[in-house]
């Protein structure tokens, strides 16, 4: 994978059907503990009755291009890679969770290191490589337990030529993953529609999840 | 003598059993992680965070009154500056007990130092904390050092320990006492901006600068932590000088209490001048977030740490007492008020870290929730505990109290 590539995301809402499929495939794919979920999708209901319509809004990580998480991370623990999206180094980061206050999208997660043991069995035996990096069982003590988490844009996943699990598992395949510097790509002509929008932008982050109204 | 004997005793009898309860939660907290506490990913701070950057105000109001008297040479108040430079110490100790125990890493804390991130508050705060604590050790030293060579020539242990810590040295000289001055009040005039725009300030900016959180997000914040903060210091060296006092049996020096009651009360209408713009700004701009946090404090499940401890026990009733003509005269009436006083600025430290982290940044994400858990409780009682053992040991070893005044005591 070349380095010149610039991940985006492109959610089109009026696809999306709300059944909440990525956030389960999400959770499959990284295997992530309760209390943590890389993705969710809100819903919302918008007018007043009898003209109602519910909107349903899918939310990842948005890997802003200005992130706040990023400023405010102490050790440099929380960084920009190259091919846009945000990491967490699970070695450095300290656990202080002041990139979780400064987040304007509630994206990241505390680790407070649960599991599901109680309804399955050997849900500790392997963990997602998450940033590539294989990290063998889950075990107490050790990262990415006591560390903040969130949406990786399934990078472990990109490094085998895959999309994100979410992109993949959409039924109404709302969802569109690819290069934003290629001016070719599908989600760089998304990008360019008059529906696009990006949440909060009010907030000056530059997300790189791009929604289509 | 007995009696006080039999105080001291009790004293250390309560502080241990406090430390004791606190070292089990903090080893469970150890063992288990943050499970213990009941912070979530939504509200992730909480009380911890809250008595840190108490005690980190405490400690930056201590120190700036003490300086306040070295530096403007207000003799009145001098004979309590070496008490709060003392204090000053003694509180930055606990805030950093408190700060590594909500860690979720935190065998980690040393990578705050190895990396550095210059772009992010609290990286700058951590370093910051090491040059002040090292500047409160310098000033402490240099305020005592003439007395403690005096002590040195006595008997005992505390006269062991000064003769350790003077080196040997007995440069009683004028001269040397003139050097200590100068000394002090260089530090001191370093030390002040350090403190206000380093330390304090900072920890403002931990908060005014999560443009996520429409609350925090005022240039208000700061001044409104650096003003309450000099509140809760005058406050509690108050309350410290009378307790102490009385103790030893000695009399309280009711004019100087009277005059800081005046201070006491003029900080703390000015922190209530400040905390309604506060409000009122930012209510007046309607924001959704901003509206929905100031419901929250107003009228949420702990809307009695609002209405009932910041504004009634911590401003109305002390307000009331400093200005009632009958109660201001009593030294007992005025400790109260200033107790009272320590207390409600506790509400605000509360009240600025959770309310804001209750409501979600997003419309559809779900409301946190916070109250603080058993673990946290008795960590934090402990760690409260450990900084009174810290300060009753401490004004025992070292000459706190100038020494004419510890001869006239005995
Ligand atoms: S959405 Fe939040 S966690 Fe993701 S990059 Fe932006 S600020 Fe960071
Ligand atoms: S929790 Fe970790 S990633 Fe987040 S700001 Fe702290 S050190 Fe950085």
């Amino acid at each position: 994978m070349s380095a010149d590539k610039k991940w985006a995301m492109v959610i089109d809402l009026q696809k999306c059907i709300g059944c909440d499929a990525c956030t389960v495939a999400c959770k499959a794919e990284n295997r992530t503990p309760p209390g943590v979920t890389y993705n969710i999708v809100i819903t919302e209901e918008r007018g007043t009755f009898p003209s109602v319509t519910r909107v349903h809004v899918p939310r990842p990580c948005m890997q802003c291009d200005r992130p706040p998480c990023v400023q405010v991370c102490p050790v440099k623990a929380t960084y920009k890679m190259e091919n846009g999206i945000t990491a967490i180094d699970y070695d450095r980061c300290i656990g202080c969770r002041y990139c979780i206050i400064s987040c304007p999208y509630g994206a990241r997660y505390f680790d407070f290191g649960l599991d599901y043991s109680q309804e399955m069995v050997g849900c500790n035996e392997v963990q997602a490589p998450e940033y590539g990096v294989d990290r063998g069982k889950r075990e107490k003590g050790k990262s990415p337990i006591g560390n903040v988490r969130k949406c990786t844009f399934c990078y472990h996943r990109l490094l085998r030529g895959e999309e994100p699990a979410c992109v993949e598992v959409c039924p109404g395949d709302a969802r569109y993953f690819g290069d934003l510097n290629d001016p070719e790509s599908v989600v760089s002509k998304l990008a360019a529609s008059p529906r696009a929008f990006v949440l909060k932008e009010e907030m000056g982050t530059k997300p790189r999840v791009i929604y289509l109204k | 003598m007995k009696n006080s004997e039999r105080l001291t005793k009790a004293w250390y009898g309560v502080l241990v059993l406090l430390m004791a309860l606190g070292g089990w939660a903090i080893i469970e907290r150890i063992r288990v992680g943050l499970v213990a506490t009941n912070l979530t990913s939504e509200t992730t701070w909480g009380a911890w965070v809250a008595f840190y950057i108490f005690f980190v105000g405490l400690s930056v109001g201590t120190f700036l009154l003490s300086t306040m008297f070295y530096v403007f040479k207000i003799e009145h108040y001098e004979k309590i500056g070496r008490d709060a430079l003392l204090v000053s110490i003694i509180s930055m100790v606990v805030a950093l007990c408190f700060i590594l125990l909500d860690l979720g890493r935190m065998e980690r804390f040393w990578h705050t130092f190895r990396y550095w991130n210059f772009t992010s508050m609290l990286a700058w705060e951590v370093r910051f904390y090491v040059i002040y604590i090292g500047l409160l050790i310098a000033e402490l030293y240099l305020s005592m050092r003439q007395d403690l060579i005096r002590v040195a020539k006595g008997t005992g242990w505390q006269a062991a320990l000064a003769r350790f810590l003077t080196f040997g040295s007995t440069d009683l000289s004028e001269e040397s006492k003139k050097r200590d001055h100068k000394w002090l009040k260089i530090l001191g005039s370093i030390g002040i901006p350090i403190a206000i725009f380093g330390v304090l300030g900072g920890e403002g900016m931990l908060f005014a600068g999560v443009k996520a959180r429409p609350f925090w997000n005022s240039g208000l914040l700061p001044v409104i932590l650096v003003v309450s903060a000099l509140v809760a210091s005058i406050a509690l060296l108050l309350v410290f000088y009378v307790i102490r006092t009385k103790l030893m049996g000695r009399e309280v020096d009711k004019e100087m209490v009277k005059s800081l009651a005046g201070l006491l009360a003029f900080f703390l209408l000015i922190e209530a001048g400040m905390e309604f713009f506060e409000f009122f700004v930012g209510a007046y701009g309607l924001q959704d977030t901003e509206l929905a946090t100031i419901e929250t404090i107003f009228q949420g499940p702990f809307s009695w740490l609002f209405w009932g401890i910041q504004i009634f026990l911590g401003v109305v009733v002390p307000l009331f007492i400093f200005f009632n003509p009958r109660l201001k005269e009593s030294v007992n009436a005025i400790t109260l008020a200033a107790i009272l006083v320590v207390i409600g600025i506790l509400g605000v430290r509360f009240n600025i870290v959770v309310p804001p982290l209750i409501v979600p940044v997003l419309q559809g994400l779900p409301w946190g929730y916070y109250y603080p858990s058993p673990v946290e409780w008795l960590s934090s009682l402990g760690i409260v505990a450990f900084g009174l053992f810290l300060y009753t040991v401490a004004i025992k070893a070292l000459p706190i109290d100038t020494v004419e005044e510890l001869r006239e005591g005995k």
